[in-house]
């Protein structure tokens, strides 16, 4: 078995005459900390609902952990072990922030009705430890009987956070995490990425956050006009002439 | 934020399970409250007054109780707005009556062939209806309902139509017959009580916080690896097949049953008694049924103005306390408390999770 958590090849995902995602292929080993960045439009999050099963791709193939995932529903794909936030903000808004955050254990568990009528004990044990461990790891213990919809922007980041946590992910895909934070809160987060990662969780990270990203990854994935433009460090990307033809020397003629 | 502190373990006096939960006193105290006035407090009046007007309001209210239990199963928890729920009903009503007056079948069968057949309608619905979101769904168990009381209405070789079934033998378990009226609310209350205890187990669990996160979000609850498609069908099955009981009680109770028992007006009530307890609280959905039974009973008195003011009071209840009577974030820790549900009870006396 090789080192690969994640194989994606010729990837294509076309929408119409439109095509968003076109022939990408890349790898991500297991204990990586890969960014994934691009200009608006870039393709990004069909990229990202192609590997977790939420398009089907329109060519190509998704291998997570030797298995051929492609056009698997994300919930089999999720109990692989592909854990993920949304960009804008998915918390279950009435539930507590300990039951938002059990969801993700019992889709790691897995659920049946029998279980709760009968003998249902230790599965919820492990369910509610496993939730428990996640709050811990975000620091969310204190709010855990609150209502998820109460808390504030940058605490419900942390709580989604802890929902994919709790489906014991090898892969964690983030989706810019740090879009509507300030930068003391983008530092914090960058901060709590690098322990996440430090203590085994393989991440990738989909981001607009051009700082995060490179401060963060040791890999990162340049996507534009639906194309892999460039993969390597984040020095080598940053120097790329296509890198900045496309998407750094946008923002230069801006500023 | 704090999770800059390495490793942040935030108080863990505060978590406590189960050891240091003392709710086993109180949770026997409810218990014990509520069996009191089902099976002694109702009784005791039944029997004390003879009055056999009393004794079908109280089988009527645990008739509906069953029926708005189930349906909070499936539109209050796992957000499906189903408006064809006395369909089902209907259906576990023909079944019983049917199975007992053709075939001779005791009630120890009628009673569960009922709801499985029930159940069984209920799949066949779900099946192509699942993929269907919100008003959609609504629209589709609408059109399914209306279909099945056409037919009900309609398909006299089998259920005589207008004139309904008559003469179904009263509830007998073994040669024990239920009788008089005290025995029918006895039997009637007894399932009843089941009934809701399953759906207790069923909500106030993880599982039941899987429905909840389908309820809020389902392609996010899907990316969680909850299995959406499957727990919907789950779902509606389960309600459906307790709709198919409390349709069983009916036909059992009452001797006689037509298809205006199960019009769409009746899908209405029950949705009513749903919304007024508390869309998602299973004791929103009691007190919800006890409260639209009982009330218009209450109000008699004033004659033809009492339909005005169960209205009124619908309307009132609804505008004050838009999260219904008992809302469900009221509900679930009261349950964790006081039935002695959750896992662990952190600062400030809060219970979280399920056991």
């Amino acid at each position: 078995m090789s080192n690969t958590l994640l194989s994606i090849q010729g990837l294509t995902r076309r929408f119409g005459g439109l095509l968003a995602v076109s022939d990408v292929s890349a790898t991500i080993a297991k204990g990586e900390l890969v960014g994934l960045i691009g200009p608006n439009g870039a393709g990004k999050t069909t990229l990202f609902n192609l590997i977790t099963g939420f398009t089907p791709p329109s060519d190509g193939t998704v291998t997570f952990d030797g298995q051929d995932v492609t056009g698997r529903k994300p919930w089999q794909i999720a109990r692989m072990g592909m854990g993920r936030t949304f960009q804008n903000l998915r918390v279950f808004p009435n539930m507590t922030v300990f039951d938002n955050v059990s969801v993700g254990a019992v889709g790691a568990f897995g659920q049946s009705p029998w279980r709760a009528l009968v003998n249902g004990g230790a599965h919820s044990r492990a369910v509610s430890e496993r939730s428990w461990e996640a709050l811990e790891r975000v620091g969310l213990t204190a709010q855990a009987g609150d209502i998820a919809a109460n808390l504030s922007y940058g605490k419900r980041k942390y709580l989604e956070i802890a929902r994919a946590l709790a489906t014991a992910p090898r892969l964690l895909i983030l989706d810019e995490p740090a879009a509507g934070l300030n930068d003391t809160e983008t530092a914090e987060l960058a901060d709590f990425i690098r322990r996440l990662h430090a203590g085994g969780v393989t991440v990738l990270l989909v981001e607009h956050d051009m700082g995060l990203v490179m401060g963060s990854c040791s890999r990162v994935i340049v996507l534009a006009s639906g194309r892999k433009i460039a993969d390597g460090t984040p020095e080598a990307v940053q120097r790329d002439p296509a890198v900045l033809e496309a998407y750094l020397g946008v923002e230069d003629d801006a500023a | 934020m704090d999770v800059n502190v390495p490793d942040a373990r935030l108080m863990p006096d505060t978590l406590a399970p189960p050891a240091a939960f003392s709710g086993r006193g109180r949770r026997f105290a409810w218990t014990f409250l509520l069996l009191a006035v089902a099976f002694g407090a109702v009784p005791a009046a039944i029997v004390g007054t003879g009055s056999s007007y009393l004794a079908q309001i109280a089988i009527t209210t645990m008739i509906f109780v069953i029926l708005s239990a189930s349906l909070n199963h499936v539109t209050g928890t796992a957000g499906l707005l189903s408006i064809g729920h006395a369909a089902f009903y209907g259906i576990g009503a023909y079944a019983a009556a049917l199975l007992s007056t053709k075939l001779g079948l005791p009630f120890v069968v009628t009673l569960p062939a009922a709801g499985l057949i029930a159940a069984l309608f209920g799949f066949l619905v779900a099946l192509p209806t699942m993929r269907l979101v919100s008003i959609y769904f609504a629209v589709a168990t609408l059109g399914i309902g209306e279909m099945i009381y056409v037919v009900l209405l309609n398909w006299v070789d089998v259920t005589r139509g207008p004139m309904g079934i008559r003469g179904i033998p009263p509830i007998e378990l073994f040669g024990w017959q239920a009788d008089t009226l005290l025995s029918r609310y006895l039997a009637v209350a007894v399932i009843a009580v089941a009934c809701v205890w399953v759906l207790h187990r069923l909500t106030h669990s993880y599982y039941g916080n899987a429905l909840r996160a389908l309820r809020e979000d389902d392609q996010c609850a899907d990316s969680m690896g909850i299995n959406v498609e499957r727990l919907k069908i789950e779902s509606f099955v389960v309600a459906t097949f307790f709709a198919g009981i409390a349709g069983a009680l009916l036909a059992h109770t009452s001797a006689y049953i037509a298809p205006d028992n199960f019009r769409f007006m009746e899908s209405i009530l029950i949705l009513a008694m749903v919304v007024v307890g508390g869309l998602g609280s299973l004791p929103g959905a009691v007190v919800g049924a006890l409260f639209m039974i009982v009330l218009p009973e209450a109000l008699r008195d004033i004659g033809d103005y009492r339909m005005i003011a169960v209205g009124a009071t619908m309307f009132l209840s609804i505008l004050l306390l838009p999260k219904g009577m008992l809302a469900e974030g009221t509900a679930l820790g009261f349950v964790r408390r006081s039935f002695s549900r959750g896992w662990a009870t952190i600062a400030g006396g809060t219970p979280v999770g399920w056991k």
